[in-house]
C-alpha cells in the first residue's frame, strides 16, 4: 500500500501545477495547461505508485475543470470531451504507476539480491581465515545475523546439552522454546525450522553442522515472509551453512595433516637416529672386533709397531663407543621427558670439566677455555657439562684449527660459547638450533647438537648459532641467570 | 715379493682401513687404499689389484654403482662389507657381480677365508673331480658317489650341484643359481630353487636337517662349504 507521504507529495505537486496554471492563464492556451497537469500526474504515478497516480489523476481533472472549463470555478462537466480527458488521465496515471511499481519491485529485489550476494561473497573469504571450529561458528553467526536481519545464535554441546557460544546482537538470549528446538536439531542432526508468525514454538531456525564432530548448532531468526528478497536471503543462509561445513571439514583435514606431519617428523628423527646408530655404533664395533681378531689370529706375524697401533685403535674406538652410548642415554632421558635435577651450579666448573674431558678424548685438538668469574646458575651439572662437551665435539669434528670455549654474562643470560675455525654450520641446522622446534633436526645434524639443544631447553635456556669473529661457527648455550633473592 | 697379491681396501672409515691394513699385510697381502667410490675406481684402473674389499656405505656413490662401473672393464673379485640395514644393496651388489660379502662387524678369520675363496680360480667344471667328506663328485662324468656308492641325481640337480661346487666357498645368490641352471626366464622362481636344494641335501648331506655341504645364506642364496687344505681339498686333475 502506498504510504501517506506519497499522497502528500502528489497533492503538493498538484497544488504547485494548479497555481502555476492559474498564474499563467493569460499566457498559456488551455491545451498546454492540461499538459502541465498530465505531467504532474505522470510524475506522481512514477514516484509514488499506482494508487497515488490514480488519486492524482482524479485531482488533476477536478482542478483543471474547476479552473479552466466553462463554467469556471465549478466542477460541472458539460461536454463529453471532458470525460474523455478524464479517461486519458486515468489511463496514463495507472499505466505509469504500474510500470513504475514493477520497476521499483525489481530494484528492491535487486538490492536484496545484491545484499545477499555480498554476504555470500564475503563468507568464504572470512571462513578461509578461521583457525578453529569456534572461529567458524562466530564468523557464520555474523553472516547469519546479517542475512536474517534478526537475531542469530551459535551453540556448542556441553556435557549435558548445548551451551550458548555467542549471539548477535550482543546480549540476545534465546528463550526455552528456542533452546528446545536447538536441542532437537542437535540430537536429530537435521534442521529445525522456526514456528510461523503467531504460532507457539521457536522464534529461530536451527541447523546442526554435520561436518563438525563437536556438533555446533547455528540458529537465526525467521525470515520476514513478505520481503521480496526472502528467497535470496534463504539461499544466502544455505550458502553460509554449507561454507561453514566445508570450513570445518578443511580444519579437520588440516588437523589430520598436521598430526601426520608431526608423525613424519618424529619418524624422520627416528630414522636419522637409526642411521646415526648404524654408523656410529657399527664402525667402532667393527674396528674393535677386527683389531682383536687380527691380534689373536695373526699376532705372531704382526710387527710390534702394528700391534701397538691396533691396540691404540681398540682403545680409541672403545672411547668413541662409550661417548656415543653416553649420548644415547642422555637422548633417551631427554626424550622420556625426565626433568633436570636443578641445583646451584658454577658454570665455569662445568665448562672446565667439559674442556678437560674433550682434551682427553682428542689429545691433538687445540682447545682453550677463557672465562672470568661466572655467576652461579640453576642447572644440572652433568647435563650442562655434556651440552658443552657436545659443542666441543662438534667443533673438533668439523674444524681443524684452534677451538675456544668462552663464558660471559650478557644481560640476564649466561652465555657459554664454543668457537671454531671451520666453515660454519649449514644454515638449515643453525636455524633449527635457534628455533623453538624440539624435534625435527635437519638431516646431517647428527646426535650431538640435538642433544645439546635438548639439554639447554631442559635447563630453561636457548641456543644460538652465529658466525664467529674469526670466521668459524660460534655456537652458544644461553641460560637464564636467576635473580638474587631480596 | 712379486707373488704377493694386491688387495684394494675401499672404506671411508680410517679406523677400518687401519686394522684391515695391518691384518692383510700380516696375512701376506699387499694393500692399497681408497676412501670413496671414485677413488676406488681410479685405484682399480691404475694399480690393477687382485681383489677389492668394498664397503657398501660410501659417501659419494653406492656400492652397486661402483660394481657396475668396475664390471665394465674388469672382472677382479669383489668382496663387499655390508651392515645389516644394507641387505637389499648387498644382494644387488652380489647379483651385479660382487663375489662375496662379509657382514660388519666381522672377525678377521672370516674375511680372510672369503678372500682366499674369492682369489682361488674358479673350477673348470667340465674336467674336475671333487672329493669332500667321503663324497666324490665327478663333474666330467656327471657322477656323484659317497663311500663308493653311486648316488642318483637328476640332470637339473646335477647342474645345480655343479654350479655350487664350481664356486666352492663363495656365496651364490638365488638369482645367479636360477639363471645358471634354469635360465634367465626363471630368475625369480626362488621357491623352485629351494625345492631342488632340499632334494640335493636329502641325497648328499649326512644329516639333511643340519647341512654341512650346502650352506644357506639367509635371504641371499647358498654356499658350497669351503674346504681349505686337508683331504677334502678339491681333487686335482690327474
Amino acid at each position: 500500500m502506498p504510504r501517506f507521504g506519497g499522497f502528500l507529495g502528489a497533492a503538493l505537486l498538484l497544488a504547485l501545477v494548479t497555481l502555476a496554471a492559474d498564474r499563467l492563464h493569460e499566457l498559456l492556451p488551455e491545451n498546454v495547461s492540461i499538459l502541465l497537469f498530465l505531467t504532474a500526474v505522470l510524475i506522481s504515478a512514477a514516484a509514488f505508485g499506482f494508487w497515488v497516480g490514480i488519486a492524482s489523476a482524479v485531482g488533476a481533472i477536478a482542478a483543471f475543470n474547476f479552473l479552466f472549463v466553462e463554467p469556471h470555478f465549478t466542477l460541472h462537466i458539460a461536454q463529453p470531451q471532458d470525460l474523455i480527458t478524464l479517461a486519458v488521465f486515468l489511463l496514463a496515471a495507472s499505466l505509469t504507476g504500474l510500470l513504475a511499481g514493477r520497476l521499483r519491485e525489481q530494484v528492491d529485489a535487486a538490492k536484496g539480491r545484491a545484499a545477499a550476494l555480498e554476504v555470500v561473497s564475503r563468507v568464504s573469504g572470512d571462513l578461509a581465515g578461521a583457525a578453529s571450529a569456534e572461529d567458524v561458528a562466530r564468523i557464520a553467526l555474523r553472516h547469519l545475523h546479517e542475512l536474517a536481519q534478526g537475531p542469530a545464535v551459535a551453540l556448542v554441546p556441553e556435557r549435558d546439552g548445548l551451551r550458548l557460544l555467542a549471539a548477535l546482537p550482543q546480549g540476545y538470549a534465546p528463550v526455552a522454546s528456542d533452546l528446545d528446538a536447538a536441542d532437537i536439531a542437535f540430537r536429530r542432526r537435521r534442521a529445525e525450522f522456526a514456528a510461523a508468525r503467531g504460532w507457539a514454538g521457536s522464534r529461530l531456525s536451527f541447523y546442526p553442522l554435520h561436518a563438525d564432530g563437536g556438533g555446533t548448532v547455528l540458529g537465526h531468526a525467521r525470515l520476514d515472509p513478505d520481503r521480496r528478497d526472502r528467497e535470496w536471503r534463504e539461499t544466502g543462509i544455505e550458502v553460509v551453512l554449507r561454507q561453514s561445513e566445508q570450513a570445518l571439514q578443511r580444519l579437520a583435514l588440516a588437523e589430520a595433516a598436521e598430526a601426520e606431519r608431526r608423525r613424519a617428523v618424529s619418524e624422520e628423527t627416528r630414522a636419522a637416529l637409526l642411521a646415526s646408530l648404524s654408523h656410529d655404533l657399527r664402525t667402532p664395533l667393527a674396528t674393535i672386533l677386527g683389531a682383536v681378531t687380527t691380534l689373536r689370529e695373526l699376532g705372531a706375524t704382526l710387527p710390534p709397531a702394528a700391534q701397538a697401533d691396533l691396540l691404540a685403535a681398540i682403545e680409541e674406538e672403545t672411547g668413541r663407543l662409550a661417548r656415543y652410548v653416553e649420548k644415547l642415554l642422555q637422548l633417551t632421558r631427554l626424550q622420556a621427558g625426565i626433568a633436570a635435577q636443578m641445583a646451584w651450579v658454577d658454570a665455569g666448573d662445568a665448562m672446565q670439566a667439559a674442556v678437560a674431558r674433550a682434551r682427553r678424548s682428542w689429545p691433538k685438538a687445540r682447545i682453550t677455555a677463557e672465562a672470568g668469574p661466572l655467576p652461579m646458575i640453576r642447572a644440572e651439572a652433568g647435563l650442562l657439562e655434556q651440552a658443552i662437551f657436545n659443542l666441543v665435539e662438534n667443533a673438533v669434528k668439523y674444524s681443524q684449527g684452534p677451538i675456544r670455549v668462552t663464558g660471559a654474562v650478557e644481560g640476564q643470560e649466561l652465555v657459554l660459547t664454543v668457537l671454531d675455525s671451520g666453515r660454519g654450520l649449514p644454515p638449515a641446522i643453525a636455524e633449527w638450533l635457534a628455533s623453538d622446534e624440539a624435534v625435527g633436526a635437519p638431516p646431517g645434524a647428527g646426535l650431538g647438537l640435538p642433544i645439546c639443544k635438548g639439554i639447554t631447553r631442559a635447563l630453561g635456556g636457548r641456543m644460538t648459532a652465529q658466525r664467529g669473529s674469526s670466521g668459524g661457527a660460534a655456537l652458544a648455550i644461553r641460560l637464564p641467570i636467576p635473580k638474587p633473592r631480596a | 715379493m712379486g707373488d704377493r697379491r694386491l688387495i684394494l681396501i675401499v672404506d671411508d672409515e680410517p679406523q677400518i682401513q687401519r686394522f684391515l691394513g695391518h691384518a692383510l699385510v700380516a696375512a701376506g697381502y699387499d694393500t692399497c687404499l681408497a676412501g670413496n667410490g671414485a677413488e676406488a675406481l681410479a685405484q682399480a684402473a691404475a694399480q690393477e689389484p687382485d681383489l677389492m674389499i668394498l664397503d657398501l656405505g660410501l659417501p659419494d656413490m653406492n656400492g652397486k654403482e661402483v660394481i657396475e662401473r668396475l664390471r665394465l672393464r674388469s672382472d677382479m673379485p669383489v668382496i663387499v662389507l655390508s651392515a645389516h640395514d644394507q641387505e637389499m644393496e648387498k644382494i644387488m651388489a652380489l647379483d651385479l657381480g660382487a663375489d662375496d660379502f662379509v657382514a660388519k662387524p666381522f672377525g678377521i678369520g672370516e674375511l680372510l677365508a672369503r678372500l682366499r675363496a674369492s682369489l682361488r680360480p674358479r673350477r673348470a667344471a667340465r674336467s674336475e673331480q671333487v672329493r669332500q667328506g667321503g663324497l666324490v663328485i665327478d663333474l666330467a662324468a656327471h657322477q656323484v658317489s659317497r663311500d663308493g656308492e653311486v648316488l642318483r641325481l637328476t640332470p637339473k640337480e646335477f647342474d645345480l650341484l655343479a654350479a655350487l661346487v664350481g664356486n666352492a666357498g663363495r656365496v651364490m645368490t638365488h638369482h645367479k643359481l636360477l639363471q645358471l641352471v634354469w635360465g634367465p626366464a626363471h630368475v625369480d622362481d626362488v621357491p623352485y630353487l629351494r625345492v631342488f636344494i632340499g632334494q640335493l641335501r636329502q641325497k648328499l648331506e649326512r644329516d639333511p636337517a643340519r647341512p654341512e655341504l650346502i650352506l644357506t645364506e639367509p635371504g641371499v642364496g647358498y654356499r658350497w662349504a669351503a674346504t681349505e687344505g686337508g683331504p677334502a681339498e678339491p681333487g686335482k686333475q690327474p
